[in-house]
């Protein structure tokens, strides 16, 4: 288990959370060369200015909270803001909602919003017949709706990542049908072998996180992002 | 993981002992031990049998004796069927004496308040030193050595091995399956699996050079890691069929996350397939004619994907043709050489030599079927086609009385069959529609064709499912032969 994981996991027990917060988790995909937004966090409105020094517009905000759980559900992400000023309003919003909504603890994230592309799930789960596995599906309807995903027993090897790739109905989608360019399936079955491989993130976590969703990957033509990641630590799915 | 020595020791002794003990037949009544030891004597079993009873003399008209430390000869393999809570001790007494026993008992962990009985036996077990089959199963089948659990069994030896979870649908798979012209290494049914587990066994029949095909009946939940890593590690070395029953139950507690809740049970056993070559069936006659292909057929180093359909019966080749299809396979017209070889032949009126090649009864029996032949050759010495199915309606072929078509379309089969270079799979459909005047002819034929190596299915749609079965085993040989080891 890599020094980043242990220490990830590690804060987030003993501050009796059930999940990595974002940050935390983004952390842990860089530390296994998964790319993610160049991003900074913030405690509080003060530090969003000097915050932005760094990030490139347009830029996305999240609040992190152990208290929210789907962040789209409470409006606490804003996508496409292009300027400081619109980065405090959206901070005010959000801030307002989880107000009226009781919840007190909290600090925000701010990301380089990643340029558009076609959105992909990797998820991983500790299965309890077969152990660490992982998925893959195309984001939104694909997965929600039509469950259009695929399935491998880790560790996994580049041929069984591309594989997966290929046995979704979606596939065409990777290869720019309708239209579209293709994405790099190269950069996708990267981080699957990243994530699922020999040495894969969720291969070696597989005693600490039961459960993982990267939702989405933004793939494009030159390579692909984690923009969202949820880990859930081993016990709290217990009982 | 591979097999160690101390297994395939044990495992030998349970495909073939040279001395059994029954433990649990009874000098006054007919139970489970006596019925094993009136099969094994109906079956032909060369080796000893030596009843374990506490107090008679005699059972089943042989000497019994107190324990198997009594025994004049040292125990391969002991039947066990007494009580549950005997088990443990029984089996303590059993070091040193017994190398693998089976355990027949239930009362364990398949019943209420019975898992602490079953870490008992594992625990008497791994004391005593003695690899435990079960509990709570039937018991083993081997032809070779003329063992067998139940009655009506081939004496035939043949290359399919078979685990099986389940004891009653042991029966079924030995039965059907021989009546469809499967022939066994080995079948061993192994209930709870407490102690030896299946991929054990898998190991044990990778290894056995009698075995060619392996076959699991697997249930509940537990082992699907060890046979992931077993068949990963066997590089797709033989086929393996898998039938899991409860691949529907969901099973999964409260996910936290999506991928949490798109796992189903379901979702590990097709990866498992996907990724050690093994086939996995959702019935049992799938699973039996899955068995059949791979005993009769050799697996391509390049998967089969064209297609020639054979036979008399314009709806059953376009059906017959969509099986395929749907199986992935392509049935599609011949190359223009192969056609004007076939056009030459100048085939009796009503014939079509295009892909499906329909001859019509009335067109065959011109020449008593001997057509066929031609036929074959040409497409056997062309090469481009991987599966050659024959599909014969037999209620309009043995209409024909005077002369034996049938007959004849087996023999150009089977001497395609034999002469063919290319690795061709040659399949026989033989549909009946049921009349016992049909149904007899067709067992004889059935059983001619299989003994000859060719598979014999009832209707095309199942021969397509079991030659699919095949590819699948065949695109994952040859992925890997692509890819240099996973």
């Amino acid at each position: 288990m890599s020094a980043e994981l242990k220490a990830a996991v590690r804060i987030a027990r003993t501050s009796g959370a059930s999940a990595l917060d974002e940050p935390a988790g983004k952390k842990l995909l860089a530390s296994y060369g998964i790319r993610v937004p160049a991003s900074h966090v913030a405690k509080s409105a003060a530090e969003i200015p000097s915050a932005l020094s760094t990030l490139k517009p347009p830029y996305v905000l999240k609040v992190v909270s152990p208290e929210v759980i789907h962040k789209s559900d409470f409006g606490a992400v804003k996508v496409g803001l292009k300027s400081l000023a619109e980065v405090e309003r959206a901070l005010a919003e959000i801030e307002a909602t989880l107000d009226a909504k009781g919840i007190g603890e909290r600090s925000w994230l701010i990301e380089e919003m990643a340029s558009p592309g076609l959105e992909v799930v990797v998820g991983g789960v500790v299965d309890p017949e077969f152990g660490p596995m992982i998925m893959t599906g195309l984001g939104g309807v694909f997965v929600e709706v039509m469950k259009d995903v695929s399935f491998r027993i880790c560790p996994i090897t580049r041929s069984d990542a591309a594989e997966m790739l290929s046995e979704l109905r979606g596939a065409p989608l990777l290869q720019g049908a309708r239209g579209r360019a293709p994405i790099s399936t190269d950069a996708l079955i990267d981080i699957l072998v990243k994530m699922g491989g020999e040495k894969g993130l969720l291969t070696e976590s597989a005693d600490e996180i039961v459960e993982i969703d990267i939702n989405p990957i933004i793939v494009t033509a030159e390579g692909a992002t984690a923009v969202d990641a949820r880990f859930i630590l081993q016990h709290s799915v217990e009982g | 993981m591979t097999l160690s020595a101390a297994n395939a020791g044990a495992f030998n002794a349970l495909f073939s002992p040279s001395a059994i003990a029954v433990v649990g037949a009874s000098a006054t009544s007919v139970s489970g031990g006596n019925r094993f030891i009136r099969h094994l004597k109906a079956f032909g079993y060369g080796g000893s049998i030596f009843p374990i009873h506490p107090s008679a003399n005699e059972i089943e008209g042989m000497p019994a004796f107190p324990s198997v430390s009594a025994t004049p000869a040292l125990i391969d393999y002991a039947y066990v069927a007494v009580a549950a809570q005997q088990i443990p001790a029984l089996l303590r007494s059993f070091a040193g004496r017994v190398r693998i026993a089976q355990v027949m008992s239930s009362g364990f962990s398949e019943s209420s308040g019975g898992h602490e009985l079953e870490r008992e036996l594992v625990h008497a077990a791994q004391e005593a030193k003695v690899r435990v089959i079960g509990p709570n199963c039937l018991g083993v089948y081997s032809p070779r050595a003329r063992v067998t659990f139940t009655e009506r069994t081939t004496d035939e030896p043949g290359s399919v091995g078979v685990v099986c979870q389940s004891g009653g649908l042991g029966v079924d798979i030995i039965r059907r399956g021989q009546n469809l012209g499967l022939r066994f290494s080995g079948l061993v049914t192994v209930g709870n699996c407490a102690d030896v587990r299946p991929h054990e066994l898998l190991e044990y029949f990778l290894e056995s050079s009698e075995t060619k095909v392996i076959g699991l009946y697997l249930e509940g939940a537990g082992d699907g890691r060890h046979l992931f890593e077993a068949l990963r590690a066997a590089k797709g070395k033989k086929p393996v069929v898998i039938l899991k029953g409860g691949r529907t139950g969901q099973g999964r507690r409260a996910a936290a996350s999506h991928t949490g809740a798109l796992a189903g049970s379901d979702n590990g056993w097709k990866a498992l397939a996907a990724q050690t070559g093994a086939v996995l069936v959702d019935e049992l006659d799938a699973f039996l004619d899955a068995l059949l292909a791979f005993q009769c057929l050799q697996p391509r180093s390049t998967a089969a994907r064209r297609a020639v359909l054979f036979g008399n019966g314009g709806g059953a080749s376009v059906l017959g043709t969509d099986a395929l299809a749907r199986a992935n396979f392509d049935v599609a017209p011949f190359e223009p050489g192969v056609a004007a070889k076939l056009q030459a032949l100048k085939l009796p009126a009503g014939s079509s030599v295009l892909n499906p090649i329909d001859l019509p009864a009335g067109a065959l029996q011109q020449d008593e079927g001997k057509a066929a032949e031609t036929i074959f050759d040409a497409i056997s010495d062309d090469g481009g086609t991987d599966v050659l199915v024959m599909h014969v309606n037999m209620t309009v072929v043995l209409s024909f009385r005077h002369v034996d078509m049938l007959g004849n379309l087996m023999n150009a089969v089977l001497r395609v069959k034999a002469r063919n270079r290319s690795g061709m799979h040659v399949v026989l459909v033989l549909r009946s529609d049921g009349d016992p005047d049909i149904e007899g002819p067709k067992r004889e034929y059935r059983d001619r064709a299989v003994a000859a190596g060719l598979p014999v299915f009832d209707e095309l749609s199942t021969a397509a499912n079991a030659l699919a079965c095949v590819r699948h085993f065949e695109i994952f040989r040859e992925r890997i032969a692509q890819t240099g080891p996973i």
